[in-house]
């Protein structure tokens, strides 16, 4: 797994590229730890080039929403694969952020 | 035994118990299909070898400690077969010190030295592995019909190494428990015993040397992959267990050695064993595991696991939902409790560890039986690792149903048997309308959760459920075009709902936003279609999900069709009609 931060317009958009399994989603978790203690409180996850994620992932997601839920955060996901939006919906995690087509709609929104 | 520890130390010669002067040199391995444990022991009068193993290097590592203990006091070396399956010799088929049958002899059950001889790949299970066996010469073939036929009279032998040793034949046991037994005196040193114990395979023996019984592979012989393998025997297999417990039984042995694993104390062994028996009692009429059925459950390992993948995902995703809301309502209790009723790093380390020998698997072109068993391995794993009964009442019933299903019938195929399906007479169209209405509305409705209000308990569990259990099509317009029912027809209820649950899941998570159920008669069958626009899955993956469907779809009694383009999907099942 590879991931690229950048900041576009106020917003922490982490590119991640590859699988999100038990092995790389702790490293997930700490890149995105380390953004949220630096103060970067709007996250958006590309998950343009994830194919696969596995439930470790899923709670690095519940957990990063858990952490950005005051007034002002954002936390969202964009560009996801056929797999990865299957899982998402039927683990019913659609309901706990928000998931968008593409990074410009997400940022437009926020 | 080495002092404060129950084990044989391995790669370390130490005494072997109840014999007075002869030492052994283990080499445990951690249990795999390549090679076998090793048994290296030094009597006064013979250097004895138990199974060479698998590997080059596994041999040439034992021919190293022969020629040293060889420097030492020049004996003769018998290397005894505890079997002929490849893992157990194949190692020593290209290791020079092992090539001179001046030097060492072979020695194998009158069976084993036959296939040996003629390099039989079926038997050896070398075709199944993707090898090839050399033929080999067996000096001291054992348990011979020769010898059987004069019970009690010891034969002398002089081997083509100048060895000299006695055989004598006779039985051991009473009643329907007998084993065919010889002894074999080397010199004034101890004893060593044969006994026949077929039904891993033919040729199989254990042999006994003071207080340790080497027994081959007969504690994995009713494990799934390994029975069924070619020559095996359920009925032998049972009578030699029973034959072995009651030589445990009666004394005189403290540890067992078996092919692959740790030594084991007497009593862990005499337990184990039993429940081999127990297991075999099960495995009648299985199908023999040849390269085709290898190839065929290699196949529906992939594809089960694809599936295996997703819903342990979801289900562990699901709990997580619920663990996280509850911790949101200020129940940290309940949401730890959610948690620990699925072990999900487990689960997740076990779906990977299969993903990466999958990849290897095919990056190196093995043999499909290695990916049949490696699948075996985790699906066992994976059904000790969820509560099933804890689960059910909180997350989508059907997600759990499934995943249980799902497991048990890999194991089942992998056992031998065909994946099992129960036909039995069913209206199609009261099956679906059931299915879609129990996917639609939540399981517990508005009125149960007011009835729950003044038990706290009771309110818990039909709150956990509600947050858990998300009804599949609850956003998305569905519309089933009514048909006027009965349409009977035998199908397996089971599997029939299962195949249609993972294809409305299939659209509905990749986005599709209507779908429609259209059930017809079409002379003698009755079609079900399932239409709904969505985003396709890639290519790769909508093959591999395709395939598992259509099998699950025969294993429910019809067929499965698939038509799609960009703009919709449609899977047709077709079902014949009673």
């Amino acid at each position: 797994m590879e991931i690229i931060p950048a900041i576009r317009d106020g917003t922490t958009v982490l590119s991640i590229s590859g699988r999100i399994d038990t092995v790389t989603a702790p490293v997930l978790e700490q890149v995105i730890n380390r953004e949220i203690e630096g103060g970067h409180r709007k996250v958006l996850l590309d998950f343009s080039a994830v194919s696969y994620i596995s439930s470790g992932g899923l709670r690095v997601l519940l957990a990063t929403a858990k952490k950005l839920k005051a007034p002002g955060d954002r936390f969202g996901l964009c560009c996801l694969s056929a797999e990865v939006l299957k899982i998402l919906r039927l683990a019913g995690f659609t309901s706990i952020f928000s998931i968008y087509p593409s990074e410009g709609e997400a940022r437009a929104g926020w | 035994m080495p002092a404060g520890n129950d084990q044989l130390i391995t790669i370390s010669w130490q005494q072997v118990p109840g014999t007075d002067g002869a030492s052994i040199y283990p080499i445990v391995r951690k249990i795999d299909t390549l090679s076998s444990n090793s048994y290296l022991i030094a009597t006064p009068d013979a250097i004895i070898l138990i199974d060479p193993g698998g590997l080059p290097e596994q041999a040439e590592q034992l021919a190293s400690v022969i020629g040293e203990i060889r420097q030492e006091q020049d004996r003769p070396v018998i290397v005894f077969l505890t079997h002929a399956h490849i893992d157990h010799f194949a190692g020593c088929q290209g290791v020079p010190a092992f090539a001179h049958p001046e030097t060492v002899i072979f020695a194998a059950h009158e069976t084993g030295a036959g296939i040996l001889g003629r390099g039989d790949c079926g038997f050896t299970q070398a075709d199944l592995l993707g090898q090839k066996v050399v033929p080999m010469k067996i000096g001291l073939p054992l348990l011979t019909a020769d010898r059987s036929g004069r019970p009690g009279v010891p034969v002398d032998l002089r081997l083509a190494n100048g060895a000299r040793v006695s055989v004598t034949d006779d039985r051991i046991g009473t009643g329907g428990v007998v084993l065919s037994r010889e002894r074999i005196v080397f010199g004034p040193g101890p004893a060593l015993e044969i006994l026949h114990t077929p039904g891993h395979s033919p040729d199989s023996i254990c042999l006994r040397l003071g207080g340790l019984l080497f027994i081959g592979d007969i504690l994995f012989a009713a494990n799934p992959g390994v029975a069924g393998m070619r020559g095996w025997d359920q009925a032998a297999l049972i009578r030699s267990l029973d034959g072995i417990l009651a030589l445990l039984s009666g004394g005189g042995v403290s540890y067992v050695c078996p092919g692959h694993g740790r030594v084991i104390p007497l009593d862990d062994a005499i337990r184990v064993l039993s429940a081999v028996r127990t297991d075999a009692l099960a495995l009648a009429n299985i199908a023999e595991l040849n390269r085709d059925r290898a190839v065929q459950t290699a196949a529906f390992a992939e594809d089960c696991m694809e599936q295996v993948n997703e819903l342990f995902t979801v289900m562990v995703g699901r709990l997580s939902y619920v663990s996280y809301v509850m911790e949101e309502l200020g129940e940290s209790d309940v949401a730890g409790r959610m948690e620990s009723l699925i072990n999900s790093d487990t689960i997740d380390e076990l779906l990977k560890a299969f993903s990466d020998f999958a990849e290897e698997h095919h990056r190196h072109n093995r043999v499909p039986v290695h990916l049949a068993l490696k699948a075996a391995q985790v699906v066992m794993k994976l059904e000790r690792a969820f509560r099933k009964d804890e689960l059910s009442p909180i997350i989508d019933p059907t997600l759990v149903q499934r995943a249980g299903r799902l497991l048990s019938d890999y194991t089942t195929m992998m056992r031998g048997f065909s994946p099992p399906g129960e036909l039995s007479g069913c209206d199609i169209i009261a099956l679906v309308e059931a299915l879609v209405t129990g996917l639609s509305v939540s399981s517990c409705s508005d009125e149960e959760v007011f009835n729950s209000a003044d038990d706290d308990a009771a309110f818990m569990q039909i709150l956990l459920a509600r947050i858990g259990t998300r009804p599949l099509l609850e956003d998305v317009a569905f519309s089933m075009e009514p048909m006027q029912g009965p349409l009977m027809a035998s199908i397996d209820r089971d599997h029939f709902t299962d195949v249609l649950t993972y294809i409305l899941e299939d659209l509905v998570g990749t986005g599709a936003d209507h779908i429609t159920i259209t059930v017809q008669r079409d002379g003698r069958n009755g079609v079900l279609t399932v239409s709904g626009k969505a985003g396709l899955l890639p290519t790769a993956e909508q093959r591999k999900t395709f395939r598992f469907l259509q099998g699950l779809c025969n294993r429910a009694g019809g067929s499965l069709e698939y038509k799609g383009d960009k703009e919709i999907q449609q899977f047709m099942i077709t079902i014949g009609l009673m």
